[in-house]
């Protein structure tokens, strides 16, 4: 499936970028790579750099400091334009044209397009071609800029939170259309979203951004065994000095604490294997521990 | 390119209808009423006007006599206007459509770049421009021809003549394109892109029509009569309102000195003071083309200047 040589979906060394506006690092000294062939999910808090990593990996946005290849190439360049898709997070549409207008579109901008797929997407959503897109609803809308992105056959599909605004069995639909198309055609997916429950099925590797830097970005089954959840007595917290406590929580004298065991833990503790989604939480609410830890 | 030229039409192609049924109105216009002068010239009515500034008057109650010329002034204001119109209309939303929508990142996350994608649209917009703008001075200078500095017609220094016909009209109707499109590209909004516009394009205006005034690109002719003998006839020239008195020194004093058009009492006043000769300022008919190159040079200078800054932004904000 994808060999040692192959150059990685996504691969950023030192990568910064600044808004002009803002003045202060979107994203600064990014480093971390994405292999092939996996669905990945990028998480991070509001304003935490995902749409502006998304954005300089389709190629809208350039890096103000250091680099970012896509499938080995340089973004917006001809080599990963043809293989990238983007599909923003208002996933911009004209709304005058007709969905076919759309689809049509697309047929004529892309090298290679595949225009029965992109009919097919559109149709499991039970929209007619001939409806105009501004008049669709939200969840139509994604639909029809989905298929844009997947009739263009793309090697890597970058998707900035698709599935915000969506209804949940909306969001269900589409995560599964998606799926599909992934695991038919072995498609490289970049996924962020705030909804954590979702990603938890269906991602396998995991980027997560915190106030522009990269904290974690590993393989998702590697996250889940790397990490434990430990609850016992407040006075049992001086065993955890050796390992990395992700986040911890007291209630009352109790104590719970989302830890990265190095070798093995002493003490007593109840130990359960962390869910993906706990452990993402856990990572996000990192830092304002002293606050929200004691307050919960 | 294909595929960025086919959007392009596909986003202006109601533009360019529009820009159609305006130059085929206006030709129906043009033929009708070009007929009808015609008509009133063959009549007779207008054989014995001299030809000149002066009206041509009417023998039984002397009340100057005029070809219908108002539909053809009326087509030369359109002209007057058209940069702006086509800067509103044409440039603001080519970039500041996209700009407000988002779509120009779903069109570049297709398979195209930015330089392809902007060179299509603006490409069709520039050559809509250029066929309306052009097609429009090309029938106001053909619906003019009976009438072309006649008493009875439109002097070719009347700001509908002269801005509103020839290549300027191009070069003028193609500034307010690259006004428009680079304000799209900076303010990302449709209204208030075409604000800026009207206000940039309508002050280039108003400023073109003032370097006619003050003849600043093309300077007036001065035109010297010896002594109290009769001046040149002014004719076809644009006067500059500037005439006077030249001293056997050289020195220029105002008319006003000897406030007489002729005879004995200007001789008397002239050799008073030392006159030696009178003069008065003009450009010539043939000047018509020194403004209109200039006009061109000047706005397609500008246009040119517009777009280079669009070119090298656009990496930037886009």
């Amino acid at each position: 499936m994808t060999g040692p040589d192959e150059p990685a979906a996504l691969h950023a060394t030192e990568l910064g970028f600044r808004y002009r506006a803002r003045g202060e690092w979107a994203l600064r000294e990014c480093g971390f790579t994405v292999p092939r062939g996996r669905i990945t999910a990028l998480v991070g808090r509001n304003g935490a750099g995902k749409s502006t990593l998304l954005h300089l990996a389709g190629g809208l946005l350039r890096p103000a400091h250091g680099e970012i290849r896509v499938l080995g190439a340089a973004p917006g360049g001809g080599a990963a334009r043809s293989r990238v898709a983007l599909l923003t997070q208002d996933k911009p549409l004209y709304p005058r044209f007709t969905v076919a207008d759309t689809l049509r579109m697309g047929g004529r901008l892309n090298a290679s397009w595949d225009q029965p797929v992109a009919e097919r997407v559109v149709r499991e959503g039970g929209i007619a071609l001939s409806a105009r897109v501004g008049e669709l609803s939200p969840g139509r809308r994604t639909r029809v800029a989905l298929a844009l992105a997947l009739g263009k056959r793309p090697e890597l599909l970058l998707l900035d939170e698709p599935l915000a605004d969506l209804d949940p069995v909306v969001r269900g639909e589409i995560m599964a259309t998606l799926m599909a198309e992934a695991a038919e055609r072995e498609v490289s997916i970049v996924l962020s979203s705030h909804v954590l429950p979702d990603l938890e099925q269906t991602c396998d590797w995991v980027v997560l951004l915190r106030a522009g830097r990269v904290e974690l970005s590993e393989d998702a089954d590697a996250l889940r065994e790397g990490h434990a959840l430990l609850t016992g007595h407040v006075e049992e917290e001086p065993t955890l000095r050796e390992h990395t406590v992700v986040h911890r929580r007291t209630h009352g004298r109790q104590l719970t604490a989302l830890v990265r065991p190095r070798g093995p833990v002493g003490g007593t503790w109840h130990v359960e294997r962390p869910g993906l989604e706990e452990i993402l939480l856990g990572h996000l609410q990192d830092g304002t521990r002293g606050a929200k830890g004691a307050a919960a | 390119m294909k595929g960025t030229l086919w959007l392009a039409w596909r986003q202006q192609r109601a533009l360019v209808a529009c820009a159609v049924v305006v130059v085929l109105a206006a030709a129906a216009l043009a033929a009708y009423f070009r007929a009808g002068m015609l008509d009133d010239l063959r009549s007779g009515l207008f054989d014995h006007c001299d030809p000149g500034p002066l009206y041509c008057t009417r023998a039984p109650d002397g009340l100057p006599q005029f070809l219908d010329v108002e539909p053809l002034r009326l087509l030369g204001a359109l002209n007057l206007v058209l940069p702006v119109l086509v800067g509103v209309f044409w440039g603001a939303p080519l970039l500041g459509r996209d700009r407000e929508l988002g779509t120009h990142q779903m069109v570049l996350s297709q398979g195209v770049g930015r330089a392809q994608w902007f060179a299509s649209r603006f490409a069709l917009a520039a050559l809509g421009t250029a066929v309306l703008s052009g097609a429009l001075a090309l029938l106001f200078r053909w619906w003019w021809e009976p009438a072309v500095n006649r008493s009875y017609g439109v002097f070719w220094y009347e700001a509908t003549a002269l801005t509103g016909s020839g290549p300027s009209l191009v070069a003028a109707a193609l500034f307010g394109l690259a006004v428009g499109t680079l304000a799209g590209l900076l303010t990302r909004r449709v209204l208030s892109a075409a604000a800026w516009t009207l206000l940039v394009t309508g002050a280039v205006a108003v400023l073109v029509q003032w370097t006619h005034r003050a003849r600043l690109l093309v300077p007036p002719h001065r035109y010297v009569s010896d002594g109290w003998q009769p001046k040149e006839p002014m004719g076809d020239k644009w006067s500059t309102g500037h005439y006077g008195l030249i001293t056997g020194s050289g020195r220029r004093d105002s008319a006003a000195e000897c406030p007489f058009p002729s005879g004995r009492e200007l001789r008397e006043c002239m050799t008073g003071h030392g006159y030696v000769s009178r003069y008065y300022e003009a450009n010539p008919a043939g000047d018509y083309w020194a403004f209109q190159w200039a006009d061109t040079a000047l706005l397609g200078g500008l246009a040119l200047v517009l777009l280079l800054v669009t070119v090298l932004l656009l990496r930037r904000r886009v």
